[in-house]
């Protein structure tokens, strides 16, 4: 097959001789290839099962995190997207009409740059284990080739997570999860606190915690940490 | 396959027997159990009722008396999953308890074999008076096996002993390789989904968790660490684990107060 060639060109690409590079490593080379090889301002492997646990797993450019944190914080934009549907979604210019699916998204990603978004999704039989996610500050669409690369360039990220060799080490999935997506555990534990206040669910406590941040035009985390340290109460 | 004629008439999928002669129909019969091997990836795949395919579809093909099929257990010992009757099926048990026979040979060979009933009760002392005993005059067996890796065997029986011909052991071969791609790829596929099922149980299990110390904290009065270590000592005394724990207590199903009580082992 034609795209065999294509992944090993990748492969070499990324494991520059070195075959003992553990799965972290392995996607953080990929993120760099991606973005050196595409001119990408942006690239990240993020791992999720819902909107709520998504955690990059390894990014580069300088907003490798960018589109992933905007997500979180207001809970829509193309990356859940791809991950829900299976379905790669590219959005070359996020000024544009259909960028308008997500408006608080479009709006918030190009007032920090971020002109055109892609995101692949990591797709294992039906569903999914999370997204590989590439963006630009400048709109454009990727090149046909660009996008053949960025398509296997994603199966092997997720190859990687699924299949992480075994080293004595200890590099398994909960090591591998210990060291990612650790910045959001305040917002869920301010989650919590706010159902408690509530006595409602969680769902809907986070639905409440994300509303009051954005009407106040403050992050998510800034708000979660105020109610971990209960300077803010949401039943008052 | 012979092309079904000029013009429009498209013949319906289970048309086997097209007119012309027992070549014609055994292709197109052939033709169909390739498809029935390739069709591994569905999701209400039963790996027992895909060999029992194998061994009645490979009966009819090469005009045998009967097929059974072993595969490869996890301590690499092979173990009977399919037989065409009830005859076979003792027979192969019985091949498996005198650990001789032809199943045996080509797995361990990776090679097609084949006996009469006089080559037979010099190969396999033991169990070719059994085979001829219950009326089998012709043993042979074909690896299932992709590229070098061998899984199983089938094993074809005669009860005449007119020998299967090099094509016919050319089928049976192609028939058993098939069957191997399939389950390969049907053990890939779930593996896959198991490993991605458990990374999506892991992601959550981490954001449940925190909820659950943010709920405790709230409801006990107390920081989000002191209420990590009640919810793992509850989860410790209770021997469970500690995502269910934190998933009963986010869902209500577990009261926040009952982690707190001395039965929680908390000092």
């Amino acid at each position: 097959m034609r795209d065999d060639g294509r992944r090993a060109r990748i492969m070499a690409a990324v494991t520059e001789h070195d075959t003992t590079a553990g799965v972290g490593e392995l996607v953080q080379r990929l993120c760099r290839f991606a973005v050196d090889e595409m001119a990408l301002s942006g690239c990240a492997v993020v791992l999720m099962s819902g909107a709520e646990s998504a955690s990059v797993l390894a990014g580069a450019g300088r907003h490798a995190r960018t589109v992933t944190g905007l997500q979180m914080e207001l809970g829509e934009g193309p990356c859940l997207q791809a991950h829900a549907s299976g379905i790669p979604v590219l959005l070359p210019d996020l000024s544009a009409g259909n960028a308008n699916r997500w408006p608080a998204f479009a709006a918030a990603a190009l007032a920090v740059g971020v002109h055109a978004e892609f995101s692949l999704p990591l797709t294992v039989g039906p569903g999914g284990i999370g997204t590989f996610d590439l963006c630009r500050d400048r709109p454009g669409m990727l090149s046909d080739e660009h996008l053949a690369d960025a398509l296997v360039a994603a199966d092997i990220a997720r190859d990687a997570v699924l299949y992480q060799p075994y080293t004595p080490g200890g590099s398994g999935l909960p090591e591998l999860l210990a060291t990612v997506g650790t910045d959001r555990t305040v917002i869920h534990q301010a989650t919590g606190m706010i159902a408690a206040q509530l006595d409602d669910t969680v769902a809907n406590a986070q639905a409440r915690l994300r509303a009051a941040a954005y009407a106040s035009g403050r992050s998510m985390y800034d708000l979660a940490h105020d109610v971990v340290e209960r300077r803010v109460r949401f039943d008052e | 396959m012979s092309e079904t004629g000029a013009g429009r008439h498209v013949p319906p999928r289970d048309s086997g027997h097209g007119g012309r002669g027992d070549d014609v129909t055994r292709e197109a019969v052939l033709a169909r159990a390739f498809v029935r091997l390739a069709d591994t990836l569905a999701s209400d795949f039963d790996i027992v009722d895909f060999l029992h395919g194998l061994a009645e579809d490979s009966v009819e093909i090469l005009r045998a008396a009967a097929a059974g099929v072993m595969l490869v257990d996890a301590h690499g010992g092979l173990r009977l999953i399919a037989s065409s009757d009830e005859r076979m099926r003792l027979l192969e048990l019985f091949e498996l308890q005198g650990a001789q026979g032809p199943c045996l040979d080509a797995f361990s060979s990776g090679r097609a074999v084949q006996a009469n009933a006089a080559d037979g009760r010099v190969r396999w002392p033991v169990f070719a008076p059994q085979a001829s005993g219950a009326g089998f005059q012709v043993m042979c067996a074909v690896p299932l096996r992709v590229r070098t890796d061998v899984i199983g065997a089938l094993n074809l029986f005669r009860g005449s002993d007119e020998p299967f011909t090099g094509t016919e052991m050319e089928i049976a071969q192609a028939m058993a390789e098939m069957a191997a791609i399939g389950l390969i790829q049907e053990r890939a596929l779930r593996e896959r989904n198991l490993l991605a099922g458990q990374l999506q149980a892991a992601l959550n299990s981490r954001v449940i968790i925190e909820q659950a110390k943010g709920m405790i904290a709230e409801y006990l009065t107390m920081t989000v660490d002191e209420a990590f270590k009640l919810l793992r000592s509850y989860a410790r005394y209770n021997n469970r684990k500690l995502s269910e724990v934190a998933s009963d207590v986010v869902h209500r199903r577990i009261p926040s107060a009952a982690l707190g009580r001395p039965r929680g082992q908390q000092s």
